[in-house]
């Protein structure tokens, strides 16, 4: 969805260029981490993020930030298909960024009180109503995240000086709970038992 | 020019570099707050920013500089963390 530039477009873009300046200073440092700029024009930018450590290496997902109206408001962020540059659904997410909850112990009923188990849950940073949503990455300095009623109290102006948009910042978290958590590729096979037939009688 | 136990590192605050001077036998933590200083970064608390080195690793804030063997000119990436959200 496209918005209208209300910020000044002259600081606007001042602000994506120094974005872009200080990511590509550094290119070569990203690019051996797995991050690919694939795309840039403003307002938007296409990173790549893969896997280096798999072999064969893996692009695992694209991250597509538009930049307008930047930094009066916060940089709209999508996990996007990095060959289509098109927004996954919730369903289709590779990843929806699990972040581990601090175990909790729990009664086991039946058994004495001072017998507990420890649980331990995740909770995913990229959120959505339905599979078949767009989901959106539920983190301060997120466009979509700030836009949401559910944070109307946790202002963008509350996290804007401390850099909580900039473009390295936000694609090193969804680097560290999409990419860096993957170890190996996960093969399933599903045999199937069936007859083997000989010649088939005349 | 660093001299003695200081190192010069290259610390890359939310994507911005700062060259930080910094004495080995310090803890991270010191490293931590000159680099938010020179970039101008007041707003957060230091628990609230992670400090890594190039490979990944992350940087334990109450160690000194020189358990990480770095040397002059080595780069690091300080980023706000990512906080509750979800």
């Amino acid at each position: 969805m496209s918005v209208v530039q209300y910020a000044d477009p002259s600081v606007s873009r001042r602000k994506f260029d120094r974005e872009l300046a200080e990511y590509r200073a550094l290119g070569e440092k990203y690019r051996r981490r797995g991050w690919f700029l694939v795309d840039f024009e403003f307002p938007r930018v296409l990173v790549a993020l893969c896997a280096p450590n798999l072999k064969p290496s893996a692009v695992v997902v694209g991250v597509a930030f538009d930049y307008t109206n930047y930094d009066a408001c916060p940089p709209s962020v999508r996990i996007v298909d990095p060959f289509t540059g098109e927004p996954y659904k919730f369903k289709d997410l590779p990843n929806p960024l699990n972040r581990a909850l601090p175990a909790q112990e729990i009664s086991i009923p039946g058994m004495p009180k001072e017998q507990k188990m420890l649980v331990g849950s995740v909770q995913p940073y990229m959120q959505a109503y339905g599979p078949d949503e767009v989901p959106f990455l539920c983190l301060a300095g997120v466009r979509e995240y700030h836009d949401h009623p559910a944070h109307s109290g946790d202002l963008w102006e509350l996290h804007r000086a401390s850099g909580a948009g900039r473009l390295v910042r936000l694609l090193e978290i969804i680097y560290r709970y999409g990419v860096e958590p993957i170890s190996g590729f996960g093969v399933q096979l599903v045999p199937q038992v069936g007859f083997n037939y000989g010649q088939p009688p005349s | 020019m660093p001299h003695g136990n200081e190192i010069e590192l290259n610390v890359v605050v939310n994507g911005q570099p700062v060259p930080v001077k910094a004495n080995v036998e310090a803890p991270v933590s010191t490293l931590i707050e000159h680099a938010l200083k020179q970039s101008g970064n007041s707003g957060q608390p230091i628990a609230n920013w992670e400090l890594r080195d190039a490979s990944g690793q992350i940087l334990d804030p109450t160690r000194k500089i020189e358990d990480y063997n770095l040397h002059s000119g080595a780069t690091l990436f300080l980023n706000l963390k990512a906080g509750i959200g979800g």
